[in-house]
């Protein structure tokens, strides 16, 4: 009686959970519906695992003869960030309404590509410069003076190409790192693309623009605060004690991303 | 004879209440996209098939700090300034509402983009929400932690409760009706032991709690991400790195396309691209991402408790030090390493002995099983494919929560908490 009365709630129980397991895919394995994904992986047999140290040892060899004044102005920078340039941002956000902000971003975007445009016809990239100077065309006229950005609706991302990138496309290596002030991470080489590229600027004077900002400094502020607005890197965000080290080697394998790219 | 039968019909029961009852989402209708676990954990959710959420312009909301520790101020070297005090994220409603605790993740500060995901989709639900860091995170171990050796859970549930009474602290004037509780990882293991304290400290009473992709035994889920970084990868070889692998394809699929666009959905159109990575070097990125948090903790409570294992305890460190040499010591030191060197010590010392089974016991959802059995307030998601469980911890869970546990059949690990299926079940859940 007892016997029976066990087999039947067995097999119920048992009849259950197969009504309640409809197996996903062929590899359910666990009676409880887990499907062990460590199972079909491949591991180095136990002699050979130091892949990952090998590979972040190395990753930590960037060139960085001056890390101790790196150091401290990273630190200078971080807390000019929260001290300063964060809570003016916010201030921005604050007082303009979202439309007058996007503006002002098209509006300093556009400028921008003119030296992008330059950079890549350096780089001999046809395809990109016309696309830039499509961009440039309908940007101006159509978004009224790259207030609106129609090109990036039209199937023209904005790409940025600065000399920096022209340098390292000629094979200029990195040089030294080095943490600018305020600015952030950068190294030699692109350091100086960034002077070329300021005068490249001040010399071409496209609609008119460094002529009146050296006349009205605030267009400069606006220009500042508009990109830490869109810059969405935080100092601390990593939230790491490493984290020099790290935003030092993201850093390097971006700029040669983008160089390749 | 009727004792044994009576058994036997209890033993039946038993049985049937614990295989009958956990919710089972089957993967049929379930429809969510990525079947692959690693795949999952890594791209998460495309982004349209998330909700539709509030963007920060829409959010009032603020970062705050709290001073809980004051005496690091002057222990802790120089460079440590930005985290002598724990910041923490609060989203306000302008009329009275429930407010819901998020803790985030191992390692993972309270900005994490989960934590972030959470607060947009309970803020616009008509909740105050209040973000917090992970007891293991950088910020929290050095700013809230009182023995700064994160790893056993109801220590780590004792700091985290602190900060919640701090936070409410600050706030006075904020119309709070009632409390929740959540968290994702290794932050829905704190909160079911914020929530067991709280049955006694009684400063909240939450009221409903739930636990998203909690590890079931903390050592099995330290072994499996340990672990995830000993794969063999294709391509790896004498001259080439793991790191310098994977931004190879990158290089390449950026090339493809054509211009470099980083957004939402670039990790997923990626594995869809002809460059997609293998299992196997999927997982050993998500092992190198865990094992930049162990380094992390390794190093940080080495120096908090000058224990002399990877800084020298009167090393001078000032903002200029180079901190690249200790670094590399602290990458050699996995989860278990952090465990057997930093956790067992300080726990052994503490409490007068215990081995390491012990310990596991102690700081696993084991230690909570009766309590968890009898509190139809806290339940439990998780995924059939989660690379952090065993086997057996889904059986555990089953016969722990019955039907409080819905086990969604895809997802890897909180892979798929921003799919809108989910994010629907978490809502609905707290409305209750």
């Amino acid at each position: 009686m007892v016997k029976k009365l066990l087999i039947v709630t067995a097999l119920l129980a048992a009849g259950l959970v197969q009504a309640d397991e409809i197996p996903a895919r062929a590899s359910v394995i666990e009676a409880d519906g887990f499907t062990d994904p460590l199972k079909e992986l491949k591991f180095n047999p136990g002699l050979d695992q130091r892949e990952f140290e090998r590979s972040t040892l190395t990753a930590l060899n960037v060139y960085d003869p001056f890390e101790s004044v790196n150091r401290r102005l990273y630190h200078f920078n971080y807390r000019f960030d929260q001290w300063v340039f964060l809570p003016v941002v916010n201030g921005y956000r604050y007082i303009t309404p979202s439309f007058v902000r996007t503006g002002v971003s098209n509006f300093f975007s556009n400028l921008g590509d003119v030296p992008n445009l330059l950079n890549s016809l350096l780089q001999f990239k046809g395809k990109r410069s016309m696309e830039i100077t499509a961009r440039l065309l309908f940007n101006t006229t159509l978004g009224v003076a790259g207030l609106w950005d129609p090109a990036t609706k039209m199937g023209l991302p904005h790409q940025s190409e600065d000399f920096g990138q022209t340098l390292g496309f000629y094979g200029v290596p990195d040089g030294p790192y080095l943490m600018l002030p305020i600015l952030g991470p950068s190294n030699l080489r692109d350091t100086g693309g960034l002077v070329v590229d300021y005068s490249a600027e001040n010399w071409i004077n496209f609609l008119n623009m460094a002529e009146v900002s050296s006349d009205n400094p605030e267009v400069w502020v606006l220009r500042a605060i508009d990109k830490r607005y869109t810059t969405s890197f935080r100092y601390g965000q990593l939230n790491s004690p490493f984290e020099y080290e790290k935003v030092r080697y993201v850093y390097t394998e971006a700029r040669r991303l983008q160089i390749a790219e | 004879m009727l004792r044994s039968l009576r058994l036997a019909a209890l033993l039946g029961g038993l049985l049937m209440s614990a295989a009958a009852s956990a919710v089972d989402v089957d993967a049929a209708t379930y429809g969510y996209p990525l079947t692959n676990p690693f795949e999952a954990t890594i791209a998460s959710t495309p982004p349209d098939l998330r909700p539709e959420l509030p963007t920060d312009d829409d959010i009032d909301q603020s970062d705050y700090s709290l001073n809980l520790r004051p005496e690091r101020e002057f222990t802790l070297p120089d460079n440590f300034w930005a985290v002598k005090k724990l910041r923490y994220r609060l989203a306000r409603q302008d009329h009275e509402a429930p407010l819901i605790f998020l803790i985030a993740g191992t390692g993972a500060p309270y900005t994490s983009s989960l934590n972030e995901y959470l607060k947009r989709l309970y803020y616009k639900a008509g909740y105050h929400v209040v973000q917090l860091s992970s007891p293991t995170s950088f910020d929290f171990i050095s700013a809230a932690s009182r023995f700064a050796t994160p790893g056993v859970s109801a220590e780590d549930a004792e700091d985290l409760y602190r900060v919640m009474q701090g936070v409410r602290a600050q706030h006075p004037r904020l119309p709070v009706s009632e409390y929740y509780l959540t968290g994702y990882s290794l932050g829905a293991l704190d909160a079911a032991f914020v929530s067991h304290l709280d049955e006694t400290r009684r400063s909240f009473n939450f009221k409903r709690v739930l636990l998203l992709n909690p590890p079931v035994n903390l050592y099995t889920s330290i072994s499996n991400l340990d672990k995830l970084v000993q794969t063999e990868v294709k391509g790896v070889n004498n001259s080439t790195t793991f790191y310098e692998l994977v931004l190879t394809k990158l290089t390449r699929y950026f090339q493809q396309k054509g211009y470099i666009d980083l957004n939402d959905a670039l990790l997923y159109d990626f594995q869809q691209s002809r460059q997609h990575l293998s299992n196997e070097q999927m997982a050993m990125l998500i092992g190198t991402s865990f094992r930049f948090s162990s380094a992390d903790i390794a190093f940080t409570s080495d120096l908090i408790n000058r224990r002399g294992l990877i800084t020298p305890p009167k090393y001078p460190i000032t903002e200029g030090s180079s901190l690249t040499p200790f670094f590399k010591r602290a990458l050699q030191c996995d989860f278990d390493c952090y465990l057997t060197e930093q956790v067992i010590p300080m726990w052994r010392a503490r409490t007068d002995g215990g081995s390491l089974l012990q310990l596991i016991d102690q700081v696993s959802l084991y230690a909570l099983k009766d309590y968890l059995q009898n509190s139809p307030k806290i339940a439990v998601m998780h995924n059939a494919d989660d690379v952090i469980l065993g086997p057996g911890d889904i059986g555990f869970l089953r016969s722990t929560f019955g039907d409080r546990l819905t086990l969604y059949p895809h997802g890897g690990h909180c892979g798929n908490i921003n799919y809108r299926v989910n994010s629907d079940a978490m809502l609905e859940f707290f409305r209750g």
